[in-house]
């Protein structure tokens, strides 16, 4: 057993203080975007941004920790660079999933419709949502030698059509969606900014919270496998 | 040698770059694999149980393909060579669909030895071959080139190997030359090895 | 040994196949027309004037024939297993990349031979015939960037337990910015006749396959390295 050997300390511990730390921090974010931030002239509705931008920014974030860690995956063949992909995978779908949800509410709000196939991004999402929940097909579909290749390949490749399909859908179509940032920088008040950096913060203390979570509890799986194994050969 | 989930095939397709070792080094021929598979491939046959040929061209065409893939000088002249070997040379022109499995088999041969390779890899050829082509593939065994056979058959094994490798569960159990070895009394260290 | 040699050996020998079975061109030239004619009988419309819509009348139904197409091009090799025997021979994966991409984009070739007349046809009631080699040349585009990759999600899907469910779930999302960019070529050619936005597409699908290549390039070794 390597590794045990090597982290002798109890592995949930930093998961505590990670939780807690996700825990506080998304409070903070939540209570700062609702009662204490500036709101604009858009009134409520304005708030849901506080979570849907970080959650955005956020998935693409996790897809990214997937595609590295595929890389490294084929490089080296090391299992856990496979587990790592995986749930960068789920949760990154988890946060599409959300941001989708989330801009869905908002443009109700503001445009008075659920969905509005202009908005590039909002679409974008809906196609990178496509691509990452066919990851899940292909990888439960994969036989046992080649899942974690597969997986690693895929991962790649999808966050490679991750910029094509933003750039085919922006070409396709009249920007209607906000848009702050642009060539001639950043449009946005500093009390607004500060609250979505914080939000940011919470959202990526909270991937990384359940990545390691997810990672310890899948290291646990395998320990008892071999620990199972081993009992069964000596019995 | 050894039985069924020994690893047999496993160690086999490493061996022929189709399989990567999870741990450890494997070298062959001086050249280390995985990384250096493509140096090696050029002096590999392969043959299973399967011909690996397809069964839709014609056996010219098929070895056709595979000497472009060798890149063989005069293609040609070895094809038919090999065609008359393996006595396909009649059915050169019929898709491989139409032929019994012993002649697709035979095939095989023909393909595994279009290279001229000096390293022959088989897992169990001889499952499909009757007794002709069980014939023609001893001849090619015994013809020069390193050979490494995965087989069930004892008697075989201590007949045609200079060396026998018994497996089981993915371990070594038992390695040895077969010089003066004795068939019967090594059929019966075989069986007490695979219980 | 010579990679163009085994290149031309690779695609001769896919053609070879194809010509002795014929199941793949043919198919897929019908399976298009009949799609275009459901899409037709879809819109819930006998309205003969559908340029609005012939980016889309177009390459949807070939983006699902390409889906048919690519799950067509590793079956030789999966079923008659001879995949190990290709794979111990010494040709470079990207080679083999290659050659099955051209196939591929031969087959897709074939089929718009008959689909972008039938579009002019069927559904387009304005100046068609002249735009014809401009809408051919965004076919050649968009053919190479589904082919590469094609080719790589193929290699992976056809292996896969539920083959023919896993490759056009893997495969179309993939393929959509390809689809955008061709049906937004077809569009302009077809519509306003806005050639600007016309090259504007074609260097985007360019673009696309010249990415695909790369990540394939990068990637197809590992897709057989087992």
């Amino acid at each position: 057993m390597t590794d045990s050997g090597s982290e002798p300390r109890a592995p949930g511990r930093g998961i505590a203080a990670w939780a807690i730390a996700s825990a506080v921090l998304m409070a903070v974010a939540i209570i700062g975007a609702f009662f204490v931030a500036p709101e604009n002239a858009d009134g409520d509705i304005q708030s849901i941004l506080y979570l849907h931008v970080p959650l955005a920014m956020m998935s693409l974030g996790a897809f990214l920790v997937a595609c590295v860690a595929g890389i490294l995956y084929l490089r080296r063949r090391d299992e856990r660079y496979d587990e790592v992909v995986a749930v960068s995978v789920g949760l990154g779908l988890l946060f599409v999933i959300l941001t989708i949800i989330s801009g869905s509410i908002w443009a109700r709000g503001y445009w008075g419709t659920w969905w509005r196939w202009q908005d590039p991004r909002l679409v974008t999402y809906l196609i990178i949502a496509l691509i990452y929940a066919a990851f899940f097909v292909l990888r439960n579909s994969s036989e046992d030698d080649s899942r974690a290749r597969f997986s690693a390949v895929f991962a790649v490749v999808g966050f490679v059509s991750v910029p094509l399909s933003f750039y085919a859908v922006r070409r396709a179509q009249d920007a209607v969606h906000p848009t702050p940032i642009d060539s001639n920088g950043i449009h946005i008040d500093s009390g607004i900014l500060l609250w979505l950096v914080v939000a940011q913060v919470a959202v990526a203390v909270v991937f990384v919270t359940l990545l390691k979570l997810e990672l310890l509890q899948r290291r646990t799986d395998r320990a008892l496998g071999r620990l199972r194994r081993v009992l069964e050969d000596t019995a | 040698m050894g039985p069924n989930g020994a690893g047999k095939t496993t160690l086999l397709r490493m061996l022929a770059t189709l399989h990567r070792p999870t741990a450890g080094t494997l070298v062959v021929m001086g050249h280390d694999l995985p990384a250096q598979a493509q140096l090696v491939r050029p002096h590999l046959g392969y043959l299973g149980h399967d011909p690996l040929v397809y069964l839709d061209l014609t056996p010219l065409q098929n070895l056709e393909f595979f000497a472009d893939l060798y890149g063989i000088n005069r293609p040609r002249e070895r094809i038919e060579e090999l065609l008359e070997q393996v006595g396909l040379l009649a059915r050169a022109f019929e898709p491989v669909r139409t032929f019994s499995r012993g002649m697709a088999q035979r095939l095989g041969i023909a393909r595994l030895l279009l290279h001229h390779p000096s390293l022959l890899l088989l897992d169990e050829p001889t499952s499909g071959l009757d007794a002709s082509g069980a014939a023609l593939l001893d001849r090619v065994v015994a013809d020069g080139a390193s050979v490494v056979l995965v087989t069930h058959d004892v008697e075989r094994a201590v007949q045609v190997a200079d060396r026998v490798m018994v497996l089981r569960s993915g371990r070594v159990r038992l390695e040895c030359a077969t010089r003066g070895l004795d068939p019967a009394a090594f059929r019966v260290e075989y069986e007490r090895q695979i219980a | 040994m010579s990679a163009r040699r085994q290149f031309r050996a690779l695609v001769l020998k896919d053609l070879r196949l194809e010509l002795r079975t014929r199941d793949t061109a043919v198919a897929m030239t019908l399976f298009v027309v009949i799609a275009m004619v459901v899409l037709q009988f879809g819109f819930g419309t006998r309205e003969s004037d559908l340029t609005r819509f012939a980016g889309g009348l177009l390459w949807v139904p070939l983006a699902f024939a390409a889906v048919l197409g690519v799950g067509r091009s590793y079956v030789a090799e999966r079923e008659q297993r001879v995949l190990d025997g290709l794979l111990v021979a010494p040709v470079s994966r990207f080679v083999m990349l290659l050659a099955r991409a051209v196939a591929i984009v031969g087959y897709l070739l074939a089929v718009q031979v008959v689909a972008v007349p039938l579009l002019g046809i069927f559904f387009v009631k304005g100046p068609y015939w002249g735009d014809i080699g401009w809408l051919m040349l965004a076919c050649l585009l968009a053919d190479i960037a589904i082919g590469v990759l094609g080719t790589l999600v193929a290699a992976m899907a056809v292996f896969t337990r539920a083959r023919e469910l896993v490759l056009p779930v893997i495969f179309l999302p993939l393929l959509v910015p390809v689809v955008i960019a061709a049906a937004g070529a077809t569009h302009a050619v077809v519509g306003p006749n806005d050639m600007a936005q016309y090259r504007n597409y074609c260097l985007f699908l360019a673009g696309i396959a010249v990415t695909f290549g790369l990540v394939a390039y990068a990637t197809f070794d590992a897709v057989f390295d087992d």
